[in-house]
């Protein structure tokens, strides 16, 4: 294994949070800064939803009074900011260990193997992933095909130009479903049946009117203790309330939960089974020198309030760096 | 490892690999085979191991697209020593006699294989009563290194577990080892060895069954002739039966759901806890995995043999698994659960292990009713019905000088040796350093590895079982569509014919338009 490579600040994902982190951090004058990122992109989760025929806006600048545009349009404008800084980019880089009293990170990458990273802060911007059926708790049933996460839907329609199936259900009905359910529209699928253990949409009522330009699903809440997945080889529709919803295809959305899997390798604190990590004020993890931004601190948070927090994260770990100097 | 039986897939589609497609008899030669085996689970895998390393010509056949496919892919995984078998039953001997071959086998195999030994712990006064007994049965069963421990020694064991323990007893040998592996292994040694195999061929109607030679009639339409059947088809058992009408038995399937916890919590327990087991089942378990994870189960739910639901997940019944785990470790009710699954085990209503050899007709074997502990006493049971073909179904065995028995040290899973810490491996081939299931920390390189293994398998469940891509927290969140296009790039088949486990199971609806 080669020496390890020093750093004075190192961010763990490039998604809104952890450019918002880079790039404030650079400009406020700390010298080397790397981010490292699993995936081939920078963006994170807005970079999957792409400005392809079909497209749907969502997502992003709604909070501050602008319109929406298209996830990738965002992820563009955040790997354009990232560019102009001077941090290093390392894409491809799994984060497989680390050592968080002595603040290293084992990881590997293409290019170098197994190689160590050490920083004097570093910043966990992991960001989230949606429940498994498991996770939720109220979703069993079978194993069929064609049960798919919102990440694998976009991914099948804006990479592939690939319709997985015609008569969408989704379950989860926060923002994601319906927006998932209007992309799936204006792919060519009919309109979804949207379904949730709870008795109305969890989306607001704004913007379920937005997303009716595209699609009107109708919606269908649980009211008895969970919901079963039927079909043997390929989904065929779900159980709820003893009544059969027939489908050919499900997608699984919305119900974030955080990648803490690092700190919680760590030993960093993390409460269970929620995940959160257990952060101060200021967004310090239970280590010293180890910090929190954007979603894997929980919650259900877009990707400008990701960004901005990225920022505010960085000034904390400024304040950490001429404190602890 | 040099491949020198032939391996075939009824898989017609028209982008699917010419070279692996069973097209027509002719291409399994014009002998007829000494024996065919008609179930590739653990048991038929390692009957066709077993049998590879005499000169034969022999057929392992299954309608699944893949080993292992059905019941032998959801168990609790753990290798057992048959402390608590019933005394004097054949399956009591199989188990234990294989359980002393398991550490061995393991090696050869290639099979990941640790031995955690098992915390049995009694929990209130009528369970403590019935300790001595279970200590009894034990030594009666020939495990006789199992130690009586006090409630602090239990403690001191496992940290963790309910401070209501009373007492308990440490079976030291039992093990867990990977099940996704061991038919694996089996089959790709017996491939090597001249084992023919055909995957999603399903055996319909059987001709000249009382003739030396008998032909299966599948439903590909092509007949197979052989000199020997050997049924092990699990719970299609009963089905074949019926084709050749062998001795009368029923298939109950029972149910085992289980819970998988994320792997942190893997670090707090380090033995198979167990309850006092009870008539019907061991009771709730829980159990580390070799993967690094908790188990927590299995339920014991009767089905009827036709019941399309039978490896179904319900709430009901994991939540009582919840409660009942917490009772041996309480810490269990704040690890986060990543999974589920249910495992269907071959039960037979006129007992376990039920062997029939020359069933109703000369040459032909029915094996059924191999539960949960078909997994552990797979290598002994496959010995045991070689010798029943010998000494009943007079086969004639001449060992095979140039047979193998184990597999290469480059078939430990990647999951296991982790090729990536080999940065030389890594420079000459990068995509070993690009790690695409972020949860399991599965590379590019080693999707592509398994691609071309000798089973050559193709679908994404097979892949997930050989390389654990899909198999972690995020369950396949991440790199479900990647792992899909890794095998639609390596093997020229369109995205959109990728399956989950076979034909029927696509990832793209077939009727969908072009989008």
């Amino acid at each position: 294994m080669d020496s390890t490579k020093h750093f004075n600040v190192l961010i763990i994902g490039a998604g809104p949070a952890g450019v918002g982190a880079a790039v404030t951090l650079s400009k406020r004058g700390i010298k080397s800064i790397a981010i490292i990122e699993r995936s081939d992109k920078i963006g994170g989760i807005p970079s999957f939803y792409k400005k392809k025929k079909g497209g749907v806006r969502t997502f992003v600048r709604w909070s501050r009074g602008g319109i929406p545009v298209f996830g990738e349009e965002y992820a563009q404008w955040l790997e354009k900011q990232l560019l102009k800084s001077k941090v290093r980019i390392e894409l491809q880089s799994q984060v497989l260990n680390i050592d968080a009293k002595k603040k290293i990170l084992t990881l590997v990458n293409p290019k170098e193997g197994e190689v160590n990273y050490s920083a004097d802060a570093i910043v966990m911007a992991c960001g989230s992933r949606e429940e498994t059926p498991a996770e939720r708790g109220w979703l069993a049933g079978s194993r069929p095909v064609r049960v798919f996460f919102t990440k694998q839907l976009l991914s099948l329609l804006d990479d592939n130009h690939l319709l997985p199936m015609n008569n969408p259900l989704i379950i989860g009905s926060d923002l994601i479903g319906y927006a998932a359910a209007a992309k799936l529209k204006a792919a060519g699928a009919s309109d979804a049946v949207i379904v949730d253990n709870c008795n109305r949409p969890k989306c607001s009522i704004f913007e379920r009117l937005y997303f009716r330009m595209w699609s009107n699903p109708k919606y269908q809440g649980l009211k008895s203790k969970s919901i079963e997945i039927t079909g043997n080889k390929a989904a065929s529709g779900v159980r709820l309330n003893g009544k059969n919803i027939p489908c050919d295809g499900i997608v699984i959305c919305g119900e974030l939960i955080p990648n803490s899997e690092l700190a919680l390798i760590g030993n960093i604190k993390v409460e269970l089974p929620s995940r959160k990590p257990v952060v101060t004020e200021d967004y310090q993890l239970s280590e010293s020198g180890w910090f929190a931004a954007g979603n894997i601190l929980g919650g259900f948070h877009g990707a400008e309030w990701c960004y901005f927090n990225g920022r505010r994260v960085a000034r904390a770990v400024v304040n950490y760096l001429s404190e602890s100097s | 490892m040099s491949v020198s039986g032939k391996l075939f897939y009824n898989w017609s589609d028209k982008d699917f690999d010419e070279s692996l497609k069973f097209i027509d008899t002719e291409q399994l030669g014009d002998i007829p085979y000494d024996v065919t085996i008609i179930g590739a689970g653990v048991v038929g895998c390692a009957l066709a191991y077993k049998l590879s390393m005499y000169k034969l010509r022999i057929l392992l056949l299954d309608k699944n697209y893949d080993v292992g496919e059905a019941t032998s892919k959801g168990n609790s995984a753990i290798v057992h020593t048959g402390f608590d078998a019933a005394v004097g039953t054949l399956e009591s001997e199989l188990i234990t006699k294989a359980s002393r071959h398991w550490p061995e086998l393991a090696k050869k195999l290639k099979i990941p294989y640790e031995e955690c030994g098992a915390l049995l712990i009694a929990i209130n006064d009528e369970q403590n009563s019935q300790l001595d007994k279970v200590y009894e049965k034990a030594l009666n069963n020939g495990v006789t290194d199992v130690q009586q421990l006090s409630a602090e020694q239990a403690l001191e064991l496992e940290p963790q577990i309910t401070k209501n323990v009373l007492r308990g007893i440490l079976i030291p040998r039992e093990s867990i080892a990977d099940p996704f592996s061991t038919s694996i292994a089996y089959s790709e040694i017996a491939l090597a060895n001249g084992v023919d195999i055909l995957f999603g061929v399903e055996v319909i109607g059987i001709e000249n069954v009382d003739e030396k030679v008998k032909s299966l009639i599948t439903n590909c339409g092509k007949k197979i002739d052989t000199r020997i059947i050997v049924n092990v088809a699990g719970l299609g058992s009963r089905k074949i039966a019926d084709l050749y009408g062998g001795e009368p038995f029923d298939i109950n399937p029972r149910r085992g759901q289980f819970l998988i916890f994320d792997k942190f919590s893997r670090s707090v327990i380090n033995h198979i806890l167990l309850p006092i087991p009870t008539e019907k089942t061991k009771g709730v378990l829980v159990i580390p995995t070799i993967f690094g994870n908790l188990i927590a189960g299995p339920s014991a739910e009767d089905f009827t043999n036709d019941d399309e639901t039978v490896a179904n997940t319900t709430i009901e019944q994991l939540q009582s698994l919840l409660n009942g785990a917490s009772k041996l470790y309480p810490g269990l009710n704040e690890q986060p659960v990543i999974g589920t699954f249910s495992g269907v085990r071959c039960n037979c209503k006129q007992g376990s292990y039920w062997l029939r050899s020359n069933d109703g007709h000369r040459g032909i074997i029915t094996v059924s009713g191999i539960r949960s502990t078909g997994f552990t006493s797979s290598p002994a049971l496959a010995e045991f019905l070689i010798s029943e073909m010998q000494e009943k179904l007079g086969l004639n065995l001449e060992l095979n000088p140039a047979a193998v028995d184990s597999r290469s040290e480059s078939s430990w899973p990647g999951w296991w040796k982790r090729p990536y810490s080999n940065n030389e491996l890594v420079k000459e081939s990068p995509e070993f350093g690009r790690v695409i299931c972020y949860c399991e920390q599965i590379s590019h390189g080693e999707i592509i590895q398994h691609l071309d293994s000798p089973l050559k398998p193709r679908t994404l469940d097979a892949i997930k079982r050989r390389t654990r891509a899909q198999m972690g927290r995020c369950q396949g969140f991440d790199c479900m569509v990647n792992v899909a296009e890794i095998i639609s790039n390596q093997c020229n088949i369109p995205l959109k014919k990728i399956t989950k486990r076979g034909p029927g199971s696509e990832i793209i609806s077939t009727n969908t338009s072009q989008y």
